[in-house]
């Protein structure tokens, strides 16, 4: 009989060994739902934010590239001068500049396509004197010397050099400040972040205040009781964070799916053109998975010195 | 191991709460702390445990002066002090066993470090049966006697209790005695504070009479 109860209680031990304790801090005293649903938004904010400046920055950078990989000669029509002559010796004059990789006049039929936006199509513009346009590609745009083939087209009369300079410094400051815009948005989404953390914390320590003393009496150092809690908190905080995280994916996914099938082809293929195309990109996706694991550390930091500083009050 | 000179205490810049007090606690011995409500028992406790330091007067414990420790050695110094109080503190949220673990949980030992040691003090108070069962499931004397368990499992070497039979009826009020009388023969020194004169008399350990702030040790 002896025994037997012996054998039950080794058993009942070994069952208890088995399972992992307890956390020291409940999970139901800490707001968890609510900080974990608020996590979740400021992590989706924080990915929106990103993804977006993301996108903008990769577009501005695509745009610009090619932009700068070109420039163009623009011969306007003067009396006396013999357009094709003109344009030939355009041709050849950005040809013998070094760096120039190319250059080929647009013809009529497309110079005249360049004004339908304008003008409207169905147009007999064969009357009128239309610019020709000579289109200069470039090796690398750093290491050509586009003052040369300046002064040299001076010897062309109503020809001039279009950089497009002018185009792409507003582009960059354009795409500077969108990108400035949303890096002070993250860091006030953070600012808010960090102070729901450390309301929620001081809650949380109020509540469980019978936890912290009971700790203190038995010999736990402020260090280990801070612990607890950064431990709870870190847990709310990749949960929150990875629910916000995936939303925000999901959002650019299905945005870029909506305006895909919304926006004509062709239509869809200017803009891509003009803007790239509204995805992502893995290190868009890659930036916004980062997003979780500091949020999440964030979280856990700003519990800890909260409950260090509440710790360091009380004793 | 304690040595009290002229220590006073006051909140504050409030009146002294404890005046003078002076004497000396040596190693293994019972005392019982008594006096009437209001008489300063709990502030004697709390300057014993470390929570509070003295306004005046010298502390020694365990040979140390207390007012010169920071706080980790005031932390190191309080792993040799359990503590036992009135309304039990246990953790609702966590078992008995749990409960009675947490003082070498929270030093970083491994469960299978701790976990026979636990076992055989829950069965020597009792509680072998009751392992797994939660605070709010275990009656009055079963609840002080897992805080008694969960004092003395870091192995103090002194023993503080806060009126520790106020919640449970005479009979158990003995049994419970008997059990720091049990540990005091163990080597544990221990402090009981209780303002019950039936359990005072039903024991021969010397009184510490605190009144109006002063003490007066009988016996």
């Amino acid at each position: 009989m002896a025994d037997a109860t012996m054998e039950a209680r080794v058993t009942e031990v070994s069952v208890s060994a088995q399972r992992r304790a307890a956390p020291i801090v409940p999970e139901r005293s800490v707001a968890g739902r609510t900080l974990v649903l608020l996590i979740a938004i400021m992590t989706f904010l924080s990915g929106v934010t990103l993804g977006g400046v993301v996108l903008v920055q990769k577009s501005a950078i695509a745009w610009s590239t090619d932009v700068g990989r070109e420039v163009t000669i623009q011969l306007r029509p003067i009396e006396g001068e013999v357009m094709d002559s003109n344009i030939r010796t355009a041709i050849a004059l950005a040809e013998a500049t070094p760096g120039v990789t190319g250059a080929h006049a647009i013809s009529l039929e497309g110079s005249q396509k360049l004004l339908e936006p304008w003008l409207g199509t169905g147009l007999d513009l064969s009357t009128l004197d239309i610019p020709r346009l000579v289109v200069v590609e470039l090796g690398d745009p750093t290491d050509v010397d586009l003052s040369m083939l300046e002064r040299d087209l001076a010897a062309i009369k109503g020809a001039s050099l279009d950089t497009h300079s002018a185009w792409r410094q507003q582009l960059n400051v354009m795409a500077g400040t969108i990108v400035l815009s949303g890096v002070l948005v993250l860091a006030l989404i953070v600012l808010a972040t960090v102070l729901a953390v450390v309301f929620a914390t001081r809650g949380t320590m109020a509540s469980n205040r019978e936890i912290v003393d009971v700790l203190h009496f038995i010999g736990a150092s402020n260090s280990f009781i801070a612990g607890e809690f950064q431990g709870r908190f870190l847990s709310l905080g990749f949960r929150g964070g990875l629910v916000g995280g995936i939303g925000a994916v999901l959002f650019f996914l299905a945005v870029a799916g909506v305006s895909g099938s919304i926006v004509p082809n062709e239509a869809n293929a200017q803009l891509n053109f003009l803007f790239g195309r509204f995805a992502l990109g893995l290190d868009g996706i890659a930036g916004i998975a980062a997003v979780v694991p500091v949020i999440a550390a964030l979280t856990a930091i700003t519990s800890r010195l909260t409950v260090r500083r509440f710790l360091s009050q009380t004793s | 191991m304690i040595e009290f000179s002229n220590v006073g205490l006051r909140y504050g810049h409030g009146p002294e709460i404890l005046r003078d007090l002076s004497f000396n606690i040596e190693p293994g011995s019972f005392h019982f702390l008594t006096g009437p409500s209001g008489s300063g028992k709990t502030s004697l406790l709390k300057l014993l445990l470390l929570s509070l330091k003295p306004s005046r007067g010298t502390l020694h414990m365990f040979g140390r002066d207390v007012m010169s420790l920071d706080q980790d050695a005031l932390l190191e110094m309080r792993r040799h002090i359990g503590i036992v109080f009135q309304e039990f503190r246990l953790l609702d949220h966590l078992t008995t066993f749990e409960n009675v673990a947490l003082p070498l949980r929270v030093l970083g030992q491994p469960e299978s470090a701790y976990r026979d040691n636990v076992t055989e003090l829950l069965e020597w108070v009792g509680l072998g049966e009751r392992m797994e069962a939660l605070p709010p499931l275990l009656s009055g004397g079963e609840k002080q006697r897992a805080a008694i368990a969960r004092a003395v499992i870091g192995r103090p070497d002194i023993l503080l209790a806060d009126e520790p039979t106020g919640n449970v009826d005479p009979e158990l009020s003995l049994r419970l005695v008997r059990l720091f009388a049990e540990l005091n023969k163990l080597g544990t020194t221990i402090i009981l504070a209780t303002h019950e004169l039936p359990l005072l008399d039903s024991f021969a350990f010397p009184r510490m009479v605190l009144r109006d702030g002063e003490i007066r040790i009988d016996g």
